[in-house]
Parts: C-alpha cells; structure tokens; sequence
C-alpha cells in the first residue's frame, strides 16, 4: 500500500503545530521561564548553605524510620526475648530470615520460653526494611533500628548473625527530636 | 465380613442437594457437597466417633437440639444447616470453651501452623474470650515416651490418642488420668508409652499436646518441604512423607494410602530416618588394603570390584537383601549373568523354590491385597508375627477382627500378640510349618488315616488344627466357602522342606477354593522389604526377569553359595545391601565363607560386621530417601521411590554403581539415568510391561489387577500329594529353639539415636516351668549351646511360651535342638 492511495477519513485530527523558532516568542522562551527559576535560587541564596557533609554530618531520622533490626534482651534478667519461632521468617516478603530453633535447658537457658533461636540470622542485601517482622513477633524480640549505614564489601558480611543483632548498637544515627 | 454395598442418599445442606453414601457421618457426607465442619474429636481411622469436642455442631432440620455432625449418619431427605446464626454461635461457644484453659504457647508449640485448633480458632471462633481466671497448671514439657512429649495443658481431652491405643494398636497403655478439668492423658502404670506404633499420636493429637520428641523444635510448616516416597525398612512399605529443611530428612509423617498402610506408620519407619544423617554412615567408597579399610576414589573402587568379580567368572556370586530396589535387582542380576557370567545368585536368603512352586504362590488369582485382610470371613496367620514382620498388617488385622467381626487363626511356633484377638490360636513346635500345614490339609480334606502321626511330627494338638480347620472351613457360614485371607511368612518356605510346605499350603488354599476368588486368597510376608519385587526382576538362582525358568543347571541359592564359598569353589560374592552375618542364618557357616573369599564387593550404608572384617571394596549406599526407582509390595503393588535429598558426601546411585560395573565387566547396559533403567525394567519383566513412572505416581499400581498380569507363567495350583514330613525334633533334656527377627532389627534402628534404646538384648523367651527346671529366673544369663557353637543371652519369662520351647532372636544359632544352662558367672557381663 502506498500512501498516495491513503485517504483520511473524518476521525483525523489535525496536530497544532508550535511558533516557528526565532522572534521574540522565541526570546521568551529561551530566558523567561529560567529567570522565573532563578528567582527562586537567589530568594533562597541568603538562607545559607543546606548541604549536609555526610558522613561527618548525619541525616537525623524519624522515630519510626526503620534501619536494620536489633533483637532485645530482658533487661531484668538478660534472656533474649526471642523464643525462635520463626513467625518473622514466616512474614518476611524477601525470605531473608533464617532461625532455626533449639530447646532451653536448666544448664542454659537462653530465652524466656521452652525454646530459644539457635542460629537467628537476617540477609541484610535482600532486605526491603519493609518492617513485617518486627509486626509479626508476639515477644517484641525484634524491632527495626535506626541504622542505615549498611555498606559492606562482600554479600556475605551483610548476613547479620544473632550476635550481631542483639549487640548493644554505635548509636551512629541521630534521631530527628520532637517537632523538627 | 465383605465390603459393604455403598448405596448413595440424597440430602440437602446448606441448601444444597448433595448426595453421599449411605450411613457416613454428616461431617463425611457434607463433604461431597463441598461444605465443611469443623471437628476435634471426629477421626474415622480411629473407628466409632465419641462425639467428645461438640465442634461439629450442626442444626438438623426436625430434631430441635444441635446435633453432632460427627455422630449423626446422613439420611436421606434429611435437611442440614450449618451456618445458621444458631450453628455459629454453638461453634463459637464451643471454641472459647476450649480455649479457656488452652495456654498461649503458639509461638514455642511444635504444632503451631499445622494446627487445626489454631485453624479452627481463627476459621470458626468468635475471637474473644471472657476468662480473666487463672488458667490449669501441669507441669510441662514431660516425656510420655523417649519419642513422645507430652504438654498437659495443651491438650483438649479429644480422646484420639486414648482410642489410638486402646482400639486400633490395642497396646493398652493410654488412658485419661483424673476427672474434669484436671483430666489428662497419661499411661495406666506411669511407665513410658513404650509401643511398636506409638508415634502415630502425634499425628492424631489435634493439638500441640503430643509432639514428637526427635523433631521438637526443629523447623516450622513454612522451613519444610515434604517429599512423598515409599517406606523401605519393612515390607509393609508404607506411603511417607519425609519432611525436608536443608537437604535433611527431619520428620517422616503417613503418606495416608489406604490399600496400603490405611494412614498409619510403626516407630520404626516414623523414627529411623535419623540413621540417614548420622556420622557412622558409609559415604565415600573403602577398598581393604594391608587389612585395613581405607577411602579411595571411585575410580579406583568401581575397578578393584569390577577386577575381582570379573577374575573370579562363574566362581563369583550376588546376594541381594531386602531394600533392593527392583532397578538395582535387574541390574544386578544382568551384571552377574551376563557380565561377570555366574549363575548363582539369591534374593531369599532361606532357599529358592522351584519356578512352578514360586508362580503358584504368586499367582494373580491367589493373590489377596491387604484390605482384604479388613473384609475377609477369616485370616489365617500362619508361621508370622505380623507386628516384627511386616507390622502395618497387625493393624489391618486387628481392625478387621475388632469392626468388621472377622474370624481370626494364628498358628505360629512363637506366642503372637495377636493371640489375644484370635478366634483360635494353635502353636505348633519351631521349624515345623511343613508338618502343621500338612495336618491342616488332612484336617480340612476329612482324610483321618495319618492325622494323629502329622499333629505329632508338628508338635501341635489335634483340637488345634481341627479348630483351625473347622473356623476356615465354615468362614462362609451357610452360604458355601467364605472368603478366607492367609496371611503366611516366607520362612515356612524356607529350607530343604520349603518346597513340600509351599504344596501344603496350595492344598490348604485349594481345599479353601481361594483361587479366582475376590476378597480371598495368600498375602505373602516376605523376609526382605522388597522380596516380592526381587523374585519378579529374576534375583533367584533359576529364576530371570518376569519370572522365566532360566536353564543355569548348576545354580546355586544363598545356602550354596555360603557353603561354595567356605568349600572354595566360588571366590567372589557381592553383596548387594545385606551382610549375612547380621542378616542371614548359618553364621558360623558364613563366617567361613567370607573368611574364605578373596572378593567381597558390598554396597552399604553402614560398617555392620560382615563388611567390616571382610568385605574388600565397599560402595557407599543410598538411604531410601535418596534413592530413585521402585519396589514391588507383597500385594503385587509396583510402588516408587523418589528422592527426597540429594545424595551426602561422595555417594552414588545404586543403579549407576551397578551400571558403572557392568560397563567395566565389558557389557555396557546403556543406562544413563534411572528413570532409563526401570524403562528397561519394565520392557523385561512381562507383568509390568507398559508400566511408566507416571502412572505408578504417587498411589503405585497393582499388577495382578492389570491386563498384563497374563504374562504370569501359569502355574500349577495343585492339589499335590504331599510326602510325610519330618517329625519335630523330641526334646530329650534340651529345649526346641526357635529364633525371630523383631522390629527393632536391622542397622537403621542401632544408627538412630532416638531409636537406639530399642535396639533389641539378646534375650531368650522361656516358659516359667523350663526356667524352674534349669534353676534360672528372670534376668539371669544363660548360654544356649548347640553343635558346638554357643551364644550367650537373658532369659525373659514369658508365660505363652509352650513348654520345651525356648524363642531367641538370633542368627548365630539355627532352629532345632538346643542345650540351656546357666552361664558360669564369670562370663556375666
Ligand atoms: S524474632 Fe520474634 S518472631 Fe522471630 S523467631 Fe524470634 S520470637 Fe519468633
Ligand atoms: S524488614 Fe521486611 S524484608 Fe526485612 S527482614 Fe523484616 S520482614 Fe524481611
Ligand atoms: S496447640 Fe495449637 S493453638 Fe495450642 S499452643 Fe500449640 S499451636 Fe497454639
Ligand atoms: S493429648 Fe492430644 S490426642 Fe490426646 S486427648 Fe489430648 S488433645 Fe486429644
Ligand atoms: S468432632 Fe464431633 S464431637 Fe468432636
């Protein structure tokens, strides 16, 4: 089919074309609109500097940012809180959690409950930090922190053990106070 | 009692015009409708409902009460609601009530997940409670066995587990303690609930209150995968699941086939698994250099095996046990016929029949299945203990006795836990199946003239076989011969007699008119898991593929080839997943023979004795849950195995192994995976032609009930005339001995340390008034002494045992006469 033979029907719509360029519509263009910006950056300019010299200067954090996760300890008697139950593997959307569980004896007891997470273990690099763990644990065992400071040089070292976890974190991020 | 003709009524529920059998329970019929209900209590395996939990509520349209859906059968025209604002509260009600003393455990309880009191709570509850009063108290976690924890306050006194023990395994032991609330599930005496099924509870307890000991705490329903495989530790062969959590087998749970294990496992298949992930397992190939066993490549392995059998030609031999798959079966009955070029080889280590004695035994028309068992007129068990030999049948015969009123026979040499079920039971001195078999036939044939001299050769009483005779005769009633089931152990057809007893038993089924009869007819206990499958795939010495008569003239069987092998006329032997001084008899003989031979290829998983002292190359093997293939179940059912794990360490396919040594013996089978090998397996065995792995699936498919069941040779049934069998040893001052092998027998059991407390002591069953007469009791050491070979035991008092009878688990000493005597005591250990 060439287009020669190619009639359009009634449903064609004809494109309104722009200015030709040059003129003084084509001046306006060309310098009014970014005037208008301009004005913005020099309103703005006697405000100061806003760059935050990261990683001297920190970005505070809302109280309800969640960082990488800790796991908690009574602070009575220091068992962990966590029973390895598994329900935060079984909520985790990325599959990242592992725990495999074990029973407390008299000898050593290691949580509250009848059993304690052996091996408790978060791949941090599959992590979304979507927080569905923290809402499935029935012992508040695992919270989401403040961290976000999670670079690292190899996958593996991003797989943070039990002991990890529950060590007493570098309070590295500032948080954001009330109202600010 | 026949099968019951289903007839179908029609009922409405929920609106719904559903149509279901006649006389299930409402709970049943509801589900050809699609509606369910909810229940507790209700398990039909467990026979009568008790109507305990009240979950099942339903409104019935006419009664003005709610009634239990459990325990009311459908009618027809009957008119059921069950989500009528009236049934929900009824339900809601009903699950606060439950969970007014039901502790908050969720999160550590084994059950949570697979929790039908956590699925009922969420699907039917209201979702609150009104109980602020403190909760009951039971001390907790407790051991109700070594297997089996028991959490008091878990429980939701559903009776299932009582019922469990008390109506189906009928072990006695369970019962609920107290009344009330304070009621709780314990055993009558406080001792252990130690018992061959006791771990099918765990899977009945609705709740986490019974939770296996050997998987506490190790994974949860979403860590797991389940993998659907074939059990291979016994013949009964029951569907498993095998629980998996990175690459381990953690759980075996029941597979529910209801032709074949009716839902339930023995101890033994539920807890042996853990022999799969012990360290004393084989898994890198051993060659004996300088007396030691040390680990080479399987290069080097699969050379030294293949230049011994191969040097050693017509003087080498295969033995096959019980757990060879029937790919491995085939494969190594081609590897040593046509590779290696030896005819002697043997998969029943007490002795071949001739081809004519094995294809009438074995015949599809005297075959009965094992739900027959549960609707035949009468069992005969003859010369096996069904709870060591094949034990998922003890259930079936009990269940058929206790529900459907079947009449049941036991005629053993050894006292049977069936005793007490049994409408007669006769007893009949050791090693004279032959001869009992041979009275039975002149009992049931009415011929008087040698009767009294064939009780005596069996050692047995003439009421007894009369009675036996007279309850399988007169099984139909007034309506002609009734559907009789024997269920016989494959050692009555063991040694020099097994022929003559194998044309006793044709007599006795002829007499019977069991052939071409539906419902009745032999159900074979075979002394290896997959002896039926190994006869089938040509692992006898005269015996090939599909069971044609291969011409070998001088073929020998396990006993020749023990005795060629001592003799040294043979040199080589492979072994095949079974060490005959464990598993076979005659071991001093065997000891001899391996002594002898300079090659003693064996495929095993464990260092068991035999191998350790003589075995030359050692190829590690596969646990049943590695392996892939098929095994053939005593009622004719093809069944498949399929892997669960990947293999540990350096282990191998049993099949590659094989088809490795055949290439280097010159004969290339041309396998390249194992799905290839039962292909070929099929395309020879003449009964299983057109078989594919598809269609065996999950269920397995039962030859003889398939068209091609036609390429069985035929054979002749009888009736034969039967020669006069030899009289049963007289006691003259010494005791008959008869030996067994128990369920807890075998390396799986010893390897599994939740099992290992089970591990049978070598111990002697003696009658009180033998024991009196040699001045032993209970407990004392004794050592049994016979042709100059003598072994060491305790004695257990038991008073079934006949007088002048000893019964000992043993191999090291053959049945027939033995001296008892007191050990001196410094041999006491
Ligand atoms: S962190 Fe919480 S949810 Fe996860 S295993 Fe431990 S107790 Fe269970
Ligand atoms: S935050 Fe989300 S993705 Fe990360 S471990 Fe928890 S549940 Fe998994
Ligand atoms: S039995 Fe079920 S409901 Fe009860 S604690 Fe265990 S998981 Fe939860
Ligand atoms: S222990 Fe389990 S099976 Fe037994 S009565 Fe209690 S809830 Fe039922
Ligand atoms: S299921 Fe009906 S009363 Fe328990």
């Amino acid at each position: 089919m060439s287009d020669k033979t190619w009639t359009p029907g009634d449903d064609v719509i004809l494109v309104q074309r722009g200015p030709e360029p040059g003129g003084a519509g084509g001046a306006y263009r060309a310098f009014g609109e970014t005037l208008r910006g301009l004005k913005t950056t020099f309103a703005r300019m006697v405000e100061g500097p806003q760059t935050i010299q990261y990683p001297e200067e920190k970005t505070p954090v809302f109280p309800r940012f969640r960082g990488r996760h800790r796991l908690h300890r009574f602070e009575d008697s220091g068992l962990e809180k966590c029973v390895g139950c598994s329900l935060c593997a079984a909520a985790c959307p990325a599959d990242c959690i592992r725990v495999v569980a074990a029973e407390n004896t008299p000898e050593n007891r290691v949580s509250a409950g009848e059993r304690y997470a052996a091996v408790y273990e978060i791949n941090l690099s599959r992590c979304i930090f979507c927080g569905y763990c923290e809402v499935a644990c029935p012992f508040d065992a695992i919270t989401m922190g403040h961290d976000y400071e999670l670079s690292d040089y190899s996958r593996s070292d991003l797989i943070f053990t039990k002991e990890m976890l529950l060590a007493e974190p570098l309070d590295r991020t500032p948080l954001r106070a009330e109202g600010e | 009692m026949p099968r019951p003709e289903v007839n179908m009524v029609t009922l409405t529920i929920d609106g719904r015009e559903v149509s279901a059998p006649e006389n299930v329970m409402l709970v049943d019929g509801a589900k050809y409708g699609d509606v369910e209900i909810p229940v507790f209590c209700y398990e039909p395996k467990l026979g009568q409902p008790v109507g305990a939990c009240r979950m099942c509520l339903v409104e019935v349209e006419g009664i003005p009460k709610l009634q239990t859906g459990c325990s009311t059968p459908v009618k027809d025209g009957m008119v059921v609601h069950t989500q009528t604002q009236r049934v929900k509260d009824a339900q809601e009600a009903v699950v606060e009530f439950l969970l007014i003393n039901h502790p908050l455990d969720c999160p550590v309880c084994d059950k949570g997940g697979e929790c039908p009191l956590q699925d009922i709570s969420f699907g039917w509850g209201g979702g609150r409670s009104r109980f602020v009063e403190p909760k009951r108290h039971f001390e907790k976690p407790l051991a109700l066995s070594p297997l089996i924890a028991i959490d008091r306050e878990r429980c939701i006194l559903c009776y299932r587990c009582v019922r469990f023990s008390q109506e189906v395994s009928e072990d006695y032991q369970l019962v609920l303690a107290a009344r009330t609330a304070d009621t709780y599930v314990a055993t009558f005496d406080g001792h252990p609930y130690v018992a061959p099924f006791s771990g099918n509870i765990i899977e009945l307890c609705p709740v986490g209150a019974l939770t296996s000991r050997p998987y506490r705490f190790r994974a949860r329903p979403w860590d797991i995968e389940g993998s659907g495989s074939v059990c291979t530790l016994c013949p009964s062969q029951c569907n498993v699941e095998l629980t998996v959590r990175d690459e381990r087998v953690l759980r075996v749970i029941s597979r529910v086939h209801e032709e074949v294990d009716d839902g339930w496992l023995c101890d033994k298949g539920r807890f042996a698994y853990q022999a799969i992930h012990v360290d004393e397992r084989i898994t890198q190939p051993l060659v004996r250099e300088g007396g030691t066993l040390r680990g080479v490549s399987w290069e080097r392995a699969l050379d030294e095996a293949a230049r011994g059998l191969s040097r050693a030609g017509s003087a080498s031999a295969a033995l096959a046990g019980g757990e060879t798959t029937n790919e491995e079966g085939f494969l190594l009955q081609r590897l040593t016929r046509e590779a290696v070029g030896s005819a002697h080889m043997d998969s029943r280590a007490g002795g071949s029949l001739p081809v004519e004695l094995h294809a009438a035994l074995g015949a599809p028309v005297l075959q009965a299945t094992v739900p027959d068992l549960q609707y035949a007129h009468a069992i005969l068990v003859l010369d096996t203990e069904p709870v060591d030999d094949m034990p998922i049948v003890d259930l079936r015969i009990r269940k058929g006795v206790r529900r459907n009123r079947v009449k049941l026979a036991v005629a053993t040499s050894r006292p049977s836990s069936l005793d007490r079920n049994a409408a007669v039971s006769v007893r009949y001195a050791p090693g004279c199946g032959e001869a009992f078999v041979a009275a039975l036939n002149a009992a049931l044939g009415g011929e008087e003239k040698n009767f009294a001299e064939l009780v005596a050769a069996a050692g047995t009483t003439a009421e007894g076989v009369r009675a036996v005779a007279d309850l399988l005769a007169g099984a139909g009633g007034t309506g002609g011969p009734g559907d009789v089931v024997i269920l016989w152990g494959e050692r009555l057809t063991h040694g020099r007699r097994g022929a003559a007893a194998a044309r006793g038993l044709l007599n006795v089924a002829g007499h019977l008119a069991l052939a071409g009869r539906e419902g009745a007819g032999l159900l074979e206990v075979p002394a290896g898991t997959n002896g039926r499958g190994l006869r089938e795939v040509g692992v006898l010495p005269r015996i090939g593929p599909g069971m044609a008569q291969v011409a070998s003239p001088g073929a020998l069987g396990a006993a020749g080839i023990r005795d060629g092998l001592a003799a040294g006329e043979l040199s080589a032997v492979h072994l095949l997943h079974v060490d005959p001084l464990a598993d076979l008899s005659g071991r001093a003989a065997w000891k001899r023979g391996l002594e002898a031979a300079t090659t003693v290829v064996a495929h095993s998983a464990f260092l068991t004795e035999g191998l350790r002292e003589h075995a030359t190359v050692i190829f590690p093997a596969e646990s049943y849950a590695e392996k892939e293939g098929t095994v053939t179940h005593p009622d004719g059912r093809v069944q498949r195995l399929r892997p669960a794990i990947g293999h540990p360490g350096e282990v191998r396919p049993g099949w590659q192994v094989l088809a490795e040594l055949m290439k280097r013996a010159g004969h290339d089978p041309g396998v390249l995976t194992g799905a290839m090998v039962s292909r070929r397996l099929f395309e020879a065995v003449g009964m299983y032609a057109g078989l594919t792995l598809e269609e065996l699936g999950g269920r397995g498919v039962r030859w003889p009930a398939r068209a091609q069941a036609a390429a069985w040779p035929q054979a002749d049934l009888g009736p034969f005339g039967l020669e006069s069998p030899p009289a049963a040893p007289s006691p003259n001052g010494e005791l008959r001995l008869g030996t067994f092998r128990s369920i807890w027998a075998g390396p799986a059991v010893g390897a599994s340390p939740a099992l290992r407390f089970l591990v049978p002591k070598v111990r002697v069953e003696m009658a009180p008034a033998d024991a009196q007469r040699r001045n032993v009791t209970h407990g004392d050491h004794v050592t049994l002494g016979a042709d100059g070979s003598a072994v060491e035991a305790t004695v257990m008092l038991r008073d079934a045992v006949p007088e002048g009878t000893v019964f000992m688990e043993t191999n090291a000493l053959d049945p027939g006469l033995v001296d008892v005597r007191k050990a001196p005591p410094e041999s006491r250990r």
